[in-house]
């Protein structure tokens, strides 16, 4: 076949004709909507609410505004306040806690035990119910925690004369349901880093003598670290701000940071105080990722 | 004829000049070579040609139509791309009709030529396949079909055979320049290969450093190398250094080396260089036949290097190392420490440009 | 070794859902205080239909979710274009900023929300959720997506180019399809995540309009009531249904590469 370039059919859109926009213009074109979106929902709003924290009380009518810096001073002014700044930060360690042990441990079953599809399918087992609502989550323990629910039907089938175990409306079950919504985040993590382990690292360090702790202890842990912290990180910074858990399984102990900035906005409309704890809150959150973000960076690196 | 122009362009990224004053033609009709070595510039020349850079400075004309500012788009060009970019989501077929559809060729006309374009590269029938289900040779031919098939007024290649093995290489180099001398097109192709350069190209171009050092004919670039960078880009090459006499140049242990070329000023100081093949070695001792070259020199050889068909020694002269490259034809070939004499012929030996 | 570490994931499994079964068979429960021993009626599913602030915030929820889905589809996608296949300065600070509504607590940013919106005269409602659920959806969509560009290689739009596409055309033509699987996987996030919000929701809604979430939240502070079980079941099996889609199909490849 000659081709007879002489004889070259012609382009239907010929440059010419329209000027192709600039390319700074058009990627501009592509960001504005999204960035301008997130400008008007997201950042402006958290610039507003920054400034309505050194805000005597909240703007209303004609009351003069009024600076002051002594919404941050609240943890001095209000003690009580210190209490529960404490028993959120106890809240999130635990929680923290149990998913680590827990969820390290189902990452290690999952690595070690399972493979190919059972272990695909078992990991998304173990993810789906992220993806479900939290609320409805929380909702299903105080089916088993409250009194005669779940639980304590459960244990009289066995042992009719038992009393109520049921603990609905304690710390201890704020702890459970939170543990049962962030459980599958540190079972991910902590998966990612353990799933790369060599397998002849292990048979090596076993036929070397080593114990299963051994084991372990020098290899399987210090390995899974960077998903161990980058999932505690994860974890905890949302629980200290959890409100609803706390809410609807502590009842009255639930008191948290979170259900407090809530009431500020919701019941005592003092919002230059709630705006006030939010970024103290705040400032504590971006502490703790600015520490790990190294070994965020990779943990989560899917 | 004169097909493709590019006059004096320059390209800097940031401040660092990446092509400095390129100008050069490309005949209509003919394959040439951009060769040099990694980062020398040859994609981003190619890929102003092709229209994806905008030069800081100069023209590219297609044609004779000024283009410099003409998007891809509009150029009328073709392309084949290292990683070949075949559309993992269309058939062959429709890989190949893309190119025809974006110029109103449909249905029946298109059919015929995609069918012709797919003859031409030797894979008829394989047009309802997806590319996923072809080799990595079959699917550069398709590369290659899609990029002809619309007659465009260039087809530039970048590097495209370098993913594949050494066999299907060489196997594909024959198919080019077929493809190439059937198609008629002008086409430009860029490798860091110097064999492959020289094999396919009726012009080959040495950049250096975002220049062209010298462009020609494979024989010519390589037999008469203009700077000592292209003279060792193309192959291995004996550099020899001495002030210039008449007919030749005189070493700085006395003896002349004489050149059949033009020279500097006589008592300037030149190099020259030779290829090692050129060199023919004379055993001394045994009374090897003379020969009509008329450079001869002696020297020891210092080491043997076997290769089957032949062998490359390494001959030490008054503190000079020189390369030879020999048939194996001789009945025994030379030891480490045979005295020799080095011979070869003042057209052999080339004058080389002083630096820049 | 290997039998305790199979039990040990399956205890695990039973706590991720024994409790959500629970309260799933509880909505089939007969009786109004969750007493046992269980005995199945459909009566609270019925009760559910003549319940209509809870029937009309599914209502809302859903469409919620179906416009957030559209809009912080087509938006996260068009910066995720520029994000993957342009170069220019600050886009590294504009990745960044994908980042806040991700890792912010949804109660911080949710009260912010609330606090402009106040003062901005946008107020509270539909469109307020909206822009808030959109903006949540956002990131996400970008990073899915972003993720999809990696596995379609930037030289095929340049082959379409050399061939005579315009950019669009290229982007049409070539990208867009290749990249409609993580596409519609972003879309499908974007869904789940509007569906099951309830925190930011939660300051946006008024009590004329809310969602699904923000409904069973004060229906659960009122007291428990099988009724709750049975549209609780309704949104766990919804998203659940949501997720199951989107794993099948944000497979890399799990769309183009059935034939
Ligand atoms: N987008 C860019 N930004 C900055 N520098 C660039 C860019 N593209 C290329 N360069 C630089 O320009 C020089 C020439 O690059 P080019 O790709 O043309 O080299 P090449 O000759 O094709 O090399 P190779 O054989 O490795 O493909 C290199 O030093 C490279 O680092
Ligand atoms: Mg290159």
């Amino acid at each position: 076949m000659p081709l007879d370039p002489a004889n070259s059919t012609q382009l239907r859109e010929p440059g010419g004709s329209r000027k192709p926009l600039p390319p700074w213009a058009s990627t501009a074109a592509l960001l504005v909507p999204t960035y301008g979106w997130l400008t008007l929902a997201v950042f402006l709003p958290l610039c507003t609410m920054f400034a309505f924290s050194f805000l005597t009380a909240t703007p209303m009518g004609k009351a003069p505004i009024v600076f002051t810096f002594k919404q941050y001073r609240a943890f001095i002014d209000q003690p009580y306040l210190l209490g529960v700044a404490w028993q959120s930060l106890l809240m999130g360690f635990w929680t923290t806690f149990f998913c680590a042990v827990l969820g390290f441990f189902a990452a290690l079953a999952l690595v070690r035990a399972t493979e190919g599809k059972v272990r695909e399918t078992l990991l998304i087992l173990v993810l789906l119910p992220f993806w479900t609502n939290g609320l409805v989550r929380v909702f299903s323990w105080t089916m088993v925690l409250r009194e005669g629910g779940f639980l304590d039907y459960a244990i009289h089938s066995v042992w009719p004369g038992a009393g109520s175990v049921g603990f609905l409306y304690t710390r201890q079950a704020v702890v459970v349901g939170l543990v049962h919504g962030y459980l599958p985040y540190m079972i991910l993590t902590c998966y990612i880093a353990l799933v790369t382990i060599d397998n002849t690292i292990v048979e090596a360090a076993s036929s070397l003598g080593a114990r299963w702790w051994t084991i372990l202890w020098k290899i399987l842990l210090p390995m899974a670290a960077p998903g161990l912290i980058s999932g505690s990180v994860l974890i905890f910074v949302p629980v200290i701000g959890s409100f609803m858990e706390p809410r609807i399984l502590g009842g009255r102990v639930g008191v948290t940071m979170g259900t407090v900035i809530e009431d500020q906005f919701t019941q005592a409309f003092n919002w230059p105080l709630g705006a006030a704890l939010s970024f103290t809150m705040l400032a504590v959150v971006l502490g703790i990722f600015a520490t790990f973000s190294g070994v965020l960076r990779r943990g989560t690196a899917l | 004829m004169t097909n493709v122009e590019v006059r004096s362009i320059a390209k800097n990224y940031g401040s660092v000049p990446v092509l400095t004053d390129i100008s050069t033609d490309f005949t209509q009709g003919s394959f040439t070579s951009l060769l040099g070595p990694s980062g020398s510039g040859k994609t981003t020349l190619l890929r102003i040609i092709a229209g994806f850079i905008i030069p800081d400075q100069g023209n590219v004309a297609i044609g004779g139509n000024d283009v410099t500012r003409m998007p891809v788009w509009a150029r009328n060009i073709g392309m084949v791309f290292q990683s070949y970019a075949l559309f993992p989501h269309m058939t062959v077929n429709e890989n190949v009709a893309f190119g025809l559809a974006r110029r109103g060729i449909k249905g029946e006309e298109s059919r015929k030529q995609v069918e012709r374009a797919l003859e031409l590269v030797r894979l008829p029938g394989f047009g309802d396949r997806k590319p996923k289900q072809l080799s990595g040779g079959q699917q550069q031919r398709v590369a290659l079909a899609r990029a002809i098939v619309t007659k465009p007024s260039v087809l530039l290649l970048d590097e495209p055979l370098s993913a594949l093995d050494r066999r299907l290489r060489q196997e594909m180099q024959v198919e080019l320049i077929r493809i190439q001398k059937e198609s008629g097109l002008t086409t430009i192709f860029v490798t860091h290969d110097q064999e492959e350069a020289l094999t396919l190209s009726d012009k080959v171009a040495i950049l250096d450093r975002g220049r062209i050092v010298q462009i020609g004919a494979p024989t010519e670039v390589y037999e008469r190398p203009k700077t000592r960078f292209a003279a060792e880009f193309l192959g291995d090459t004996n550099f020899l250094t001495g002030t210039v006499v008449a007919g030749g140049i005189r070493l700085a242990n006395g003896s002349t080396v004489a050149v059949d070329a033009p020279l500097p000023a006589t008592g300037s100081e030149a190099t020259v260089a030779v290829r090692p093949e050129k060199i023919v070695i004379r055993d001394v001792a045994r009374g090897g036949k003379d020969t009509d070259r008329s450079n001869r020199v002696s020297a020891t050889i210092s080491s043997s290097v076997y290769a089957g068909t032949a062998l490359t020694y390494e001959a030490a002269f008054d503190g000079l190392s020189f390369k030879i490259f020999a048939q194996n034809s001789d009945a025994r070939p030379h030891s480490v420490g045979d005295v020799v004499e080095l011979t070869w012929s003042p057209l052999h030996t080339v004058p080389l440009e002083a630096a820049a | 070794m290997k039998i305790a570490a199979r039990f040990y994931i399956a205890a695990i499994l039973a706590f991720l859902y024994l409790p959500i079964l629970v309260m799933m068979a509880m909505g089939f429960n007969e009786s109004p205080l969750y007493e046992l021993p269980f005995s199945f009626s459909t009566r609270w599913y019925q009760a559910l239909a003549g319940n209509a602030p809870l029937v009309n915030s599914g209502i809302n929820s859903i469409w919620i979710a179906v416009a957030t889905s559209i809009i912080a589809t087509v938006l996260g996608t068009m910066a995720s274009v520029a994000l993957s296949r342009r170069t220019f300065r600050g886009k590294t600070l504009l990745q960044l900023m994908l980042l806040p509504p991700i890792a912010i607590p949804w109660l911080i940013t949710g009260t912010a929300m609330l606090v402009f919106f106040f003062y901005s005269g946008i107020g509270r409602g539909l469109h307020a959720l909206l822009i808030g659920h959109v903006a949540l959806a956002i990131p996400y969509v970008v990073l899915v997506v972003g993720t999809g560009f990696q596995t379609v290689r930037a030289d095929l739009e340049e082959a379409a180019m050399s061939l005579g596409s315009t950019p669009v055309h290229a982007f049409f033509s070539i990208t867009l399809p290749l990249l409609y699987p993580s596409i519609l996987g972003a879309a499908l996030f974007a869904f789940a995540v509007s569906l099951d919000q309830f925190v930011i929701s939660y300051f946006l809604a008024t009590p004329g309009f809310s969602t699904l979430p923000v409904q069973i939240y004060s229906a659960i502070r009122k007291g428990f009531t099988p009724e709750i079980n049975a549209i609780s079941t309704i949104l766990l099996v919804g998203s659940m249904a949501v997720i199951v889609i989107f794993a099948l199909f944000a497979k890399p490849g799990g769309v183009s590469d059935k034939r």
